[in-house]
């Protein structure tokens, strides 16, 4: 199963070619004695119930559009105790610290007065709202929801990777892999001692009701959603299900005496809180983009006026900005007087002549990115590029600073994963997901996303990306090894037989 | 309830209905067809797997799309099961469905909208074509059973309140309307005075039935043979079989009093009213009335109802 398996890098399970971590031992020793039929016979087994539960994603063009799940990888991915501890308070930290500098740019603008971070960096970003100048949002909560991007480098410290504030997506995958882990490897988490996500929509709505107007005691909340043939339509009516609110489009939504209602088949029903999984541009056709069919005509008034919650506030994608990223450690420094304890990735910014000048002569080797890009579009991978793909990025560069930034090219940590029946090292990274209501919560794991093509850094599902199941152990991991010596194996398949 | 989910999840019903219809008709026509007895009423005749077109009225659409002289079954099959581009295909029929219950899932219930998932992917798949290549009695019966099971889900997960209840008036509004289409199609040519070859005739009759899920429980009711009087009066006055159309009414009447939630007497709402008027003319006409006016004319007044019935739901809960 391990064959000729190649440690290369930081690897999540081996300290050293045949040296496994002592936390994934009991892992290793499965996944070695299970073979590599019955793995397979498994991994058919998930995707099939990914498919037939719908758990798909819907890559468009011809004319029905094609289904695809997102391929679900079977070994999963192993934290132990003391690395998550600190990942979540470095993660906590974070969020209230962008959460600070979202409140004082929408208002004092103090941070920008002490010079800390350069003022046309954030007004002049794409995602800064001056619509919202000035206005309060409930309980100054701004980033309700957040999915922050880690990866492990060659030391396999984790860093920062990216912030993603506005409406990120992947929880329901999270929640999913775990179901599907349960059913197909019912037997492997009992011995290992791995903590619950069970509550994380019960978290959402509490997290939802904490903004609800204060005038209202019972609120009504509902997930509004792009429509079916959003890509992440299974998440919004997960969700929804999930916590027993409705799923409503744009259209099922009017305005009406200063509120947002929705159309029942009773008449109009208000409603008070949004968690919106649509972007600020289609928000309010009225206040926004105004050839918007998705949002809601009047809905920014209302929610100026206190008369609705939104989740994510509007605007808050000038704190997940690639060109505020490399000021991320200044902001947690300046609001929390405290050091940033998750570090972030070394980022070269071109308007700064230095910067600039070793950008230009290191092309090759650094991971360009357009400040404004994401989902992987819109990237230069240096190690990757030719020399035509560098000088266009070279002139893109020189003429327009402000938009790109550029980082050294990262190894990212290698786990080992199931390819073409047996299992081989490939890139993955960690998106967590923070909840900010009355207190901030880290959902105890988060999507693993995993780069399947071979030597490939690219995670997103839109570029050929898996993910796999992350277990947060209560403890070290080390303790299970061989303490539990009944042989599972029999017992694992024929639950599944039967499944 | 939303607006735009209570009108999905009503055709959510109304097009599983049909499939399962559809499946069964197939089925049902495949075995008379196969039987070396089939009477042939005149030379004109429609096989029994062509009348289906005729009952789901896509009779036009399969001749432009192959020619009027083109009646060979397989194609007449293919064209009612797989064929993306005829709206009354099973196909097409499962893909509304689906796409409905997508935009639902959260109301209908994880299982429910994963088995009308994993029927259209079965549809869409290699293995769904084997299998009819194989033996298509076998395949429409795998089809019809799994409309029975989200039939079985809905009956068995849903508590009885709105959501159960549009998708319960769906699918009954939708059943008086087959039943209304099949007997059109296969009485439409009978009166009382024909002189009959009864046995080739009485086949002809027990496929009406077996084409309704009717003919066993038809026999448990009425001991005699299989006559056309019997058949009218079972599939459409019988109060206990469920697919009888004075049951379904009366079912879509318990359902659209719920949704208003009028337990006394008072009609609160149009379709309320037009349910309670088409319930009490099922209930107290008697079969040789229904003769007496004709079969065909008679059907065509209950389907206009039906359809003022559906207007009436539209307006009320759909376009509020």
């Amino acid at each position: 199963m391990f064959g000729d398996y190649d440690v290369v890098g930081f690897d999540e399970m081996f300290a050293a070619p045949g040296l496994v971590r002592p936390h994934y031992a009991a892992l290793h020793e499965r996944l070695s004695t299970l073979g590599v039929h019955e793995l397979e016979r498994r991994h058919r087994l998930a995707d099939l119930m990914m498919r037939n539960q719908g758990i798909t994603f819907t890559v468009y063009g011809r004319e029905q559009g094609i289904e695809r799940i997102i391929p679900f990888d079977p070994a999963p991915r192993l934290i132990p105790a003391h690395e998550w501890e600190r990942i979540e308070n470095g993660l906590k930290q974070r969020v209230r610290a962008l959460n600070l500098f979202l409140n004082d740019v929408y208002h004092d603008r103090k941070i920008l007065r002490d010079g800390v971070v350069p003022y046309d960096l954030v007004l002049g970003a794409s995602a800064f709202r001056r619509e919202c100048v000035g206005l309060r949002v409930p309980r100054d909560v701004y980033i309700h929801v957040s999915g922050i991007d880690l990866v492990r480098d060659e030391d396999g410290t984790y860093l920062v990777l990216e912030d993603n504030g506005r409406t990120p997506s992947g929880v329901s995958y999270v929640l999913k892999n775990r179901q599907v882990m349960k059913q197909v490897f019912p037997f492997l988490f009992g011995r290992y001692n791995v903590r619950s996500i069970d509550d994380y929509a019960a978290n959402l709505l509490e997290t939802l009701r904490h903004i609800a107007p204060e005038d209202v005691d019972d609120p009504t909340i509902a997930v509004l959603t792009p429509g079916v043939y959003n890509s992440a339509y299974y998440e919004h009516t997960y969700l929804a299900r999930q916590m027993g609110v409705e799923l409503v489009e744009g259209r099922d939504l009017f305005l009406d005496d200063g509120r947002i209602h929705m159309k029942t088949i009773r008449g109009p029903k208000r409603v008070d809180v949004l968690y919106r999984r649509i972007d600020d541009d289609f928000l309010d056709p009225l206040t926004f983009r105004s050839d918007s069919r998705l949002g809601v005509a009047g809905m920014t008034g209302a929610y100026r006026a206190g008369r609705l919650g939104l989740a994510n506030a509007i605007g808050t994608g000038v704190a997940d900005d690639k060109g505020v990223y490399p000021f991320t450690p200044d902001i947690i420094r300046y609001y929390l007087k405290e050091d940033p304890i998750l570090g972030i990735v070394e980022t070269f910014r071109p308007p700064v002549p230095s910067h600039m000048n070793h950008i230009l002569r290191n092309l090759d080797k650094l991971v360009v990115k357009a400040v404004d890009g994401s989902g992987g579009y819109g990237m230069l991978i240096g190690p990757a590029s030719t020399a035509a793909e560098r000088e266009e990025f070279a002139a893109k560069i020189r003429a327009h600073p402000r938009g790109y930034i550029a980082q050294p090219t990262l190894s990212l940590s290698r786990h080992p994963t199931f390819i073409d029946g047996k299992l081989e090292g490939r890139h993955i990274d960690l998106r967590p997901f923070v909840l900010y209501g009355e207190e901030i919560k880290v959902l105890p794991g988060g999507l693993t996303r995993v780069a399947l093509p071979r030597g490939s850094l690219v995670v997103n599902s839109s570029q050929g990306g898996g993910t796999k199941d992350t277990w947060v152990l209560r403890g070290s991991g080390n303790e299970i090894i061989n303490n539990r010596k009944c042989d599972d194996r029999s017992r694992d398949a024929t639950v599944s037989e039967s499944a | 309830m939303l607006s735009r989910v209570a009108e999905n999840l009503y055709w959510i019903s109304r097009y599983v209905e049909r499939v399962e219809n559809v499946a069964r008709l197939l089925d049902v026509g495949f075995h008379l067809e196969l039987d070396a007895s089939v009477p042939v009423r005149e030379s004109t005749e429609l096989s029994p797997i062509e009348g289906v077109l005729t009952i789901l009225a896509c009779r036009e659409a399969f001749e432009r799309d192959r020619g009027a002289t083109e009646r060979d079954r397989e194609h007449v099959l293919r064209f009612l099961t797989f064929d993306r581009h005829n709206p009354h295909s099973i196909l097409a029929m499962l893909w509304r469905a689906r796409e409905n219950a997508r935009a639902t899932q959260e109301m209908l219930g994880g299982e429910s909208w994963s088995q009308v998932n994993k029927l259209y992917l079965y549809l869409c798949s290699a293995k769904a074509h084997r299998r009819f290549a194989a033996s298509p009695p076998r395949f429409f019966d795998g089809i019809k059973r799994a409309c029975v099971l989200f039939d079985g889900l809905v009956d068995g997960s849903l508590p009885r309140e709105e959501v159960f209840h549009f998708l319960q008036i769906g699918r009954y509004l939708e059943r008086v309307n087959q039943i209304g289409r099949i007997l059109t199609e296969r009485l439409g040519d009978w009166n009382e005075t024909t002189v009959e070859d009864r046995p080739a005739r009485a086949i002809h009759w027990a496929s009406l039935l077996r084409g309704c899920s009717a003919y066993e429980a038809y026999c448990r009711a009425h001991h005699e043979r299989v006559d056309p009087r019997g058949v009218v009066e079972f599939l459409v006055l019988s109060p206990d079989f469920p697919r009888s159309m004075r049951f379904c009414v009366t079912k879509c009447r318990e359902s659209a009093r719920e949704i208003t939630d009028s337990d006394d007497d008072e009609v609160r709402s149009e379709a309320d009213r037009l349910l309670g008027r088409l319930d009490s003319r099922l209930r107290y006409i008697e079969v040789d009335e229904i003769l007496g006016v004709g079969i065909v004319p008679f059907l065509a007044e209950i389907q206009e109802e039906c359809d003022l019935v559906g207007d009436a739901i539209h307006s009320t809960y759909f376009y509020a």
